[in-house]
């Protein structure tokens, strides 16, 4: 690891205008970003930690106006247990907190660091390899190489898949996000968050420098909203989901009368599918959810390797929206 | 207890087996000749009331609480750390090699090549030069400094794609015909049902937990070195060996291995960690430690190789088989040389006693670190591709596979497992229940089959174990032989106890110091049956040392005195342990037990036998494949420390289970370099992946030495991921012949039966 100044900012104006320094990183837990600088993938001059700033950028709380504001620090196990999200609409995002790693690193992760986190692509995270993300070389290796676990669809030129569990769920329920930067504070769509051309060389997140994810923020639900989150993996334990989807749906009825569809781990960035509309004024069965999944996998390219992951992204998406309206 | 022998006198014991449950029992009489002096046979009608019993690992609590240091903790003062420079090519030769730029560098101690220029390169990761300094990252910065540079050639890290490698079809069957075979192929003209097919695993790394690697100091002429290693002599002689040139003879070297964080067979050497460690801690004239990093353990350390066999076969009209033919191919990386490079795939042979059988092996070469031994090596990718092929063999012929095995299994222990086992697993009612043609999750059975001989030997010269007897009552048992976590001190202490006749608490147990009297390298399970002799020797000497004291003490003759409760005496006048162990002198009690060879004449089971059965749900919309649980009938002889036994086979089948659906190494073709060399990505069965366990050892007495255990870290390890496959054949209508069962194939194997 290459010596770094270590920043502990005591507000957050402190971090903000240390942020703004050259060469200067955000540490949230630290899970992605000290394994990307051990790797020397990454070797800032300064790292600013968030975490003395929790009282402010931390917990979890229902707002004014019946939405749950998620602080960016709030850890994912605080999500996977807080009374505010104990609700049906929120149960995806329950989930998908709940199904992330492993309990160690959920008492560590934050919300903020697993949205931005960097992708776990194989040639993307070794030193050893050059290629065309974050423009270390020419190409994207993984297309003529090994690429098990790469997207089948939405990419260019780089493979990549975007792992972050969150943000599906968070991306179903349309939540926002609030950054500071050079003491100015704004409030986004998340959709804005990811960048709607993922190219190799661009980064991975719309955030300008030094810009600080402060809070996540959940509208108000209706009381009939539900959302579920499903993935698939290799294994139980440890593992890094090959797809995922999570589905919002709000039932009037027994008629399905708001659905959102968001598939995870298949592209380099979060993807919401319009295949949803085919449930509007449905009722929710077996074959509708089947045509659901197979339209939301429509334009899919498979790689040499990753073909399979069509088959079970299907399924998965099946299984989200079959939990969805049990 | 029974009297010691006399000289050359036959001894008339029990051996043999109690059945299990309802299973009758196996018993007989035998003579032995035990040797002059050794202590004489505990059989089947022995008394015992330490060995065998449920006790803890003696060093248990010192592991879970990090009291016990590995030599990843050896710390010392004035400790630098160390680490190599690896090559970046798969193959070439090594032209530049300039260290200075290292040498210079602030917090560098000492550099040293590892390569000759002019030496080739044989894999990514291939060891240039090491470096130690004050910490790892000014280390990581020096070897970032060293300029190496190489003349490339073309490699190929895929064995199957080698010149010499057989073609396989779109379904991976080897398209190429079998070598003539008459009477073979007579016999299979003749069967009622035959099948062919082909099978593959791929390579497992090891993925001990403790890196390999060692700390070194040396004083003066003396060398002592920390190594987490399976083979402490072994490693003792190959340092003095490799380092005569610095004037260094083998006794001036001591090796310590107290606490081994595992090894699976790639520990016996030093390896070019170990002397590179050495030499720096020469150089610097520092102590210096040098532990590979997880990249480094997948990538440099050894696996097990990645197989292909193909098997044809035929029954006849009563299901027995009569022919039976392998080929079978190994992938063990660069040093495959004449088609031999330790790849070999073993079969079971007790199934085609009656049949025309051939077996031909080659191992294929590729650009890769060299394979190392496994746990049982070759024998879980064989037993793989045979047990899934008798399977397949007999669903063509109706016949379930249980009644196969017991058709055709020639042996008799192994029939009463199997019998047994598939009693208390419920094999008849879990194979007959149907999945609904629409379920999303299938249920499945299966069943697999295993064996290992080892009933450990002498050594030669004789294994040795220290007993002492000090005068506040303890008991010190040493061996120099490692523990590399399979209980040899637990196995220690319950046999010294129990010839003494005492609470195991009293007894203390070292390992893993060559001061102490040698032992074998940890391998082919050996430790436990050629060391449990041997510490039982030195404690029945020690005896009878005490009960001359004890004797004199009473005005007793010492071959009335006897040990035990917690006593020693007469049968009328007793002293407590600790009252007997007052009247030793201010010097212990000190002698050296030794191996005796085993009996002659045959042992009343020359091999080791078990079973095992699983149950898995497989989610045919994902293709995952979850193992529910599995049961394992054992046997390993004389059964020492039962939970530390029954710990053998959990992880054994644990392992077996990681390898039949996870473990995989995944190589770049283009770069050569393995991508998924960590712990993240090299996926390992987790704690959420534990499936219900079951564990049945059963004690069989072979009448082959005083204290007749037999091995055990290995034979449960070849049945585990047999079991898993055939169980997800059984759950799919279709088997995946190529370990791991990943999603992917799952889903292929499903579309194939649609
Ligand atoms: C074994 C293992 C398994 C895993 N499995 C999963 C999984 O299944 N699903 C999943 O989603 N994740 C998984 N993860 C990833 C883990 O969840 C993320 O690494 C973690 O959530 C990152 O959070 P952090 O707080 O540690 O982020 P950090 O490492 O601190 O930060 C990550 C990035 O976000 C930036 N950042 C952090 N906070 C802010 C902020 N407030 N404002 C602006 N920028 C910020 C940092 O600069 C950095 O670039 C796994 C990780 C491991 C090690």
């Amino acid at each position: 690891m290459q010596p770094f100044t270590y920043v502990l900012p005591e507000n957050l104006s402190q971090a903000d205008a240390a942020a703004r320094q050259p060469d200067t990183v955000l540490k949230g837990g630290g899970i992605d970003l000290v394994d990307r600088m051990k790797e020397r993938l990454q070797t800032p001059a300064r790292v600013v930690s968030l975490l003395p700033l929790r009282a402010e950028l931390g917990g979890i709380a229902v707002e004014a106006d019946g939405g749950v504001r998620l602080g960016a620090l709030a850890t994912l196990a605080e999500l996977e247990r807080h009374p505010a999200l104990a609700t049906p609409a929120l149960a995806g995002l329950r989930e998908a907190a709940a199904s992330t790693a492993s309990p160690q690193l959920r008492n560590r992760a934050t919300v903020a660091g697993n949205l931005l986190q960097f992708t776990r692509c194989w040639y993307v995270r070794s030193e050893a390899f050059r290629c065309v993300h974050g423009g270390r070389g020419p190409t994207c290796l993984a297309v003529t190489g090994d690429n098990r676990y790469h997207a089948v669809m939405g990419y260019s030129d780089c493979v990549r898949v975007h792992p972050s569990n969150l943000a599906p769920p968070l991306l179903a329920l349309d939540a926002e996000y609030t950054t500071v930067l050079e003491g100015k504070t704004r409030r986004r769509k998340l959709a804005e968050l990811f960048p709607s051309d993922p190219r190799g060389q661009a980064p991975e997140h719309t955030l300008a420098a030094g810009e600080i994810v402060t809070a996540l923020h959940v509208p108000p639900q209706p009381a009939s909203a539900r959302t579920s989150y499903a993935e698939s993996r290799e294994k139980q334990s440890f593992d890094w989901a090959t797809t995922a989807c999570a589905v919002r749906v709000v039932l009037d009825g027994g008629v399905i009368e708001a659905a959102t569809v968001v598939l995870g781990a298949v592209a380099p960035v979060p993807l919401p599918r319009p295949a949803a509309r085919l449930m509007l004024g449905q009722k929710p069965s077996a074959a509708l959810f089947q045509k659901v999944a197979d339209a939301a996998f429509t334009g899919a390219l498979p790689l040499s390797q990753n073909g399979y992951k069509v088959t079970v992204g299907k399924a998965i998406v099946r299984e989200a929206l079959e939990r969805a309206t049990r | 207890m029974t009297a010691p022998a006399g000289p050359r006198d036959g001894v008339e014991i029990t051996v043999g087996y109690r059945g299990l449950g309802g299973m009758p029992d196996r018993l007989e009489a035998r003579a032995v000749e035990p040797a002059e002096g050794d202590a004489p046979p505990w059989d089947a009608n022995t008394p015992l009331r330490q060995v065998g019993g449920d006790h803890d690992r003696v060093d248990g609590l010192a592991k879970a609480s990090g009291r016990a240091k590995y030599t990843s903790d050896v710390n010392l003062p004035g400790l630098l750390q160390a680490a190599i420079l690896r090559a970046p090519i798969a193959r070439g030769k090594l032209v530049q090699l300039e260290l200075d730029a290292a040498r210079a560098m602030p917090g560098i101690a000492a550099v040293v090549a590892l390569k000759n220029v002019g030496s080739r390169v044989r894999f990514v990761g291939d060891a240039i030069a090491a470096v130690a300094g004050a910490d790892l990252h000014r280390v990581r910065d020096a070897l970032a400094a060293i300029r190496a540079d190489y003349e490339v050639e073309p490699h190929n890290v895929d064995w199957l794609r080698g010149e010499d490698a057989p073609l396989l079809d779109a379904d991976g069957e080897i398209a190429e015909p079998w070598p003539e075979a008459v009477a073979l192929e007579g016999a299979l003209a003749l069967a009622a049902t035959t099948h062919g097919a082909t099978y593959r695993t791929e390579v497992q790394t090891h993925s001990s937990l403790e890196p390999h690697g060692a700390t070194a100091r040396w004083q003066g002429e003396d060398l002592e070195v920390w190594s987490s290693t399976q083979a402490t002599f072994g490693v003792r002689g190959e340092l003095a060996q490799a380092l005569k040139g610095r004037g260094l003879r083998v006794g001036a070297v001591t090796v310590h291995a107290e606490y081994v964080g595992g090894g699976f067979g790639s520990k016996f050497g030093a390896g070019v960690e170990g002397l590179a460690c050495c030499l720096l801690a020469h150089a610097a004239k520092a102590p210096v430690k040098l532990m590979l990093d997880r990249f480094e353990e997948h990538t440099t350390a050894g696996n097990r190789p990645a197989a292909l066999l193909q098997l044809r076969g035929g029954l006849d009209a009563e299901g027995r088989l009569i022919a039976w033919d392998v080929r079978s191919y190994g992938g063990c990386g660069f040093n495959v040389e004449r088609g031999d490079g330790g790849g070999n795939v073993a079969v079971p042979d007790y199934y085609t006693r009656a049949a025309k059988t051939r077996r031909k092996h080659t191992d294929l070469p590729a650009d890769t670190d060299p394979a190392r031994a496994m746990r049982a090596p070759g024998h879980p990718q064989g037993w793989f591709g045979a047990e899934l092929f008798l399977d397949e063999l007999a669903h063509k012929a109706g016949i379930d596979p249980l009644e196969l095995r017991l058709r055709n299994d020639s042996q008799t222990m192994r029939q009463d497992q199997w019998r047994f086992g598939a009693e208390r697993f419920g094999w008849a009612a879990a194979r007959a229940r149907p999945n609904a043609p629409d379920a999303r999750f299938r249920r499945g059975v299966g069943l697999a089959s295993a064996r290992w001989s080892q009933l450990g030997s002498a050594g030669r010269p004789p294994h040795g174990v220290q007993c002492r007897i000090h005068r506040d009552g303890s008991v010190e048992v040493r061996s120099g032989a490692q523990d590399i976590g399979t209980g040899l001190k637990t196995v220690l202490a319950l046999i010294a106890a129990e010839e003494l006749g005492i609470d195991p608490k009293l007894v203390q147990a070292f390992t893993g110091h060559t001061g102490d009297p040698s032992g074998p390298g940890s391998g082919g399970s050996t430790t436990t049956p050629s060391l449990s002799p041997a510490v039982r020797h030195a404690a029945f000497l020690a005896r009878q040392q005490l009960a001359g004291f004890v004797a004199t003490h009473l005005g007793a003759d010492a071959a009335e005195i006897d040990c035990r409760d917690g006593t020693v005496g007469t049968r009328t006048q007793r002293l407590a342990w600790a009252e007997a162990c007052k009247l030793i002198g201010p010097n212990p009690i000190d002698v050296r037990g030794q191996r005796f060879p085993n009996y002659g004449g045959k042992p009343f089971s020359a091999s080791v036998c078990g079973c095992q059965f699983a149950e898995v749900e497989v989610d045919t919309w994902t293709g995952q494949v979850r193992v529910l649980r599995m049961l394992a009938v054992q046997d390993c002889g004389l059964v020492i420390a039962k939970k530390l036994a029954e710990s053998q086979v959990l992880g054994a089948m644990l392992q077996g289970i990681s390898f039949a659906l996870h473990e995989q190494r995944i190589m770049d073709r283009q770069s050569g370099r393995m991508l998924n060399g960590d712990f993240l990505r090299y996926k390992i069965l987790g704690s959420a992946d534990v499936p219900e366990l079951d564990c049945v050892l059963m004690t069989v007495h072979n009448g082959h030495s005083s204290t007749p255990a037999a091995g055990l870290g290995e034979p449960p390890a070849v049945a585990a991921p047999a079991a898993v496959a055939t169980a997800v054949f059984h759950a799919l209508g279709e088997p995946v012949r190529h370990l791991p069962i990943t999603p992917d194939k799952v889903l292929a194997a499903l579309a194939r039966r649609a």
